[in-house]
């Protein structure tokens, strides 16, 4: 789901740190007037290196397993914190792990962080439906989780396709954009599913982790 | 877990002692630079640069090739798709399948590309501690609560990857077998993960405050004592990344490529 180096032209590259600055900054600016933001920082960095290492959890999937990206589950719990979260987690993945990269660190902290804000902005639907009701929860768990790959997964193919150096014509890259999101459905559906028996087992346990 | 991201970084080489704010600025140029990168004439330069800088960062070849293994995948993906979906031309037929030249160049492009920007962040991150580096960034000009949530995040990671091991081994010893219907038992790990990391933040926050966390100065860094300015280096490999920039556009205007 991580776009690396050496794909995209430059423009692109630099294209994405714009928005993902624009987007952090926006993200920051929220932060700072929610009182002491020094307050909530070991707070939502401890929760960024635990979603880091939740998502080396495996699911098995017969015959393979996957790994999940948590970037719906992440906006859901961190709130704003989920952009600036989203960038180091992405930037440690690019340095540590060799997955993603530096020039692409842009692009994909605006893919990941824009849709796991939209994906926070999924999850507060719960204060409509009932907020002790654990059938909104669970829903709106769903959806933060599923909404949250499956966006990115659409936005990462899109870009990918029309933006590669490579010699494919319209239908191929239109082909490839549809083949690869529709790939990712079950991985939406099994992220959302993952997602909603965590908030659950996180209502049930510490209930303050869901609170903003 | 160590992923030792850093142990060569106290090696004494003069990208070692370049001040770590001019090596950032100077090697995100470059890196910049080989992504803007088209023309294949272009890459045995790219990657004659690439080789010239690790030689001179002192870092052993197994260091990049023990690094190379995962992104290798990668690498593989796009070699087995771009030469049997990108271009007109035909070089071989492989059964059912046609090999196409400019798949081939196209993948030669990407591949060139890839491993010359993953060389030379490795130059980036391997000789300087990580921690010196997040402080260098901070130095030029990255919020403080990007900074502080980097070396949190790092100094936790690695701390909260063993409490995951150590929690698999307990949920094995104690018979759990993994299949697709335990997704509840392990999202239960994932969210015991999390809770365990949100109470700690709590007392990590206390604890931190208690040592002066928040007042001012306590990013104050003087890089001087241990590295030098590399005013030279830092103008050298602009001019390098310019270069890169020009020769692509002349080469671009040239040929169509």
């Amino acid at each position: 789901m991580h776009i690396p180096d050496g794909i995209l032209p430059a423009t692109v590259c630099l294209g994405g740190y714009a928005t993902a600055g624009a987007a952090t900054w926006y993200a920051l600016r929220k932060i700072n007037h929610q009182g002491n933001p020094r307050e909530g920082i070991p707070r939502a960095s401890l929760l960024t290196a635990a979603f880091l290492v939740a998502s080396w959890i495996h699911i098995p999937i017969p015959p393979a397993s996957v790994h999940l990206v948590l970037n719906g589950l992440l906006g859901a719990v961190l709130g704003y914190f989920a952009m600036p979260a989203i960038l180091i987690g992405l930037f440690f993945q690019a340095v540590l792990f060799q997955h993603g990269g530096l020039t692409t660190l842009g692009v994909n902290a605006t893919v990941m962080g824009v849709t796991a804000l939209l994906a926070h902005q999924i999850f507060q639907l719960r204060k409509v439906l009932g907020a002790s009701s654990r059938t909104a929860l669970a829903v709106c768990g769903f959806l933060a989780g599923a909404g949250g790959i499956a966006l990115a997964a659409a936005a990462v193919f899109t870009i990918l396709f029309s933006t590669i150096p490579a010699h494919l014509d319209v239908q191929t890259e239109r082909a490839g954009i549809y083949a690869l999101t529709l790939a990712h459905v079950p991985l939406a559906v099994i992220e959302g599913i993952f997602t909603a028996m965590l908030v659950l087992f996180l209502q049930k346990v510490k209930p303050e982790v869901l609170e903003d | 877990m160590n992923l030792q991201l850093d142990r060569y970084a106290d090696l004494n080489t003069p990208v070692h002692r370049w001040d770590p704010r001019c090596k950032i600025i100077a090697l995100m140029a470059l890196i910049f630079s080989f992504s803007f990168i088209q023309d294949l004439r272009l890459i045995p330069v790219m990657f004659a640069t690439s080789a010239v800088l690790y030689a001179m960062a002192g870092l052993p070849l197994s260091f990049l090739l023990t690094r190379m293994r995962v992104p290798g995948f990668f690498l593989f993906m796009m070699g087995f798709i771009l030469p049997f979906f990108s271009g007109e031309t035909v070089l071989w037929h492989l059964g059912p399948l046609a090999i196409r030249q400019e798949g081939c160049l196209d993948f030669v492009l990407i591949a060139s590309k890839f491993m010359c920007i993953l060389t030379v962040s490795f130059v980036i991150f391997g000789t300087t501690p990580f921690i010196t580096t997040v402080k260098a960034m901070r130095s030029l000009g990255l919020p403080y609560i990007l900074a502080d949530m980097t070396l949190f995040a790092y100094r936790y990671l690695f701390e909260i990857g063993e409490n995951l091991k150590t929690m698999q081994t307990s949920m094995r010893l104690r018979g759990f077998r993994s299949g697709p219907r335990k997704m509840a038992t392990l999202a239960a790990l994932a969210g015991t993960i999390l809770v365990r990391s949100y109470e700690q933040s709590d007392r990590v926050y206390k604890a931190m405050v208690l040592r002066g966390y928040g007042q001012p100065g306590s990013f104050m860094e003087n890089f001087q004592p241990n590295y030098s300015r590399g005013y030279a280096g830092l103008v050298t490999a602009i001019t390098v990344a310019a270069i890169f920039v020009a020769a692509q556009i002349l080469l671009h205007s040239q040929t169509g490529v």
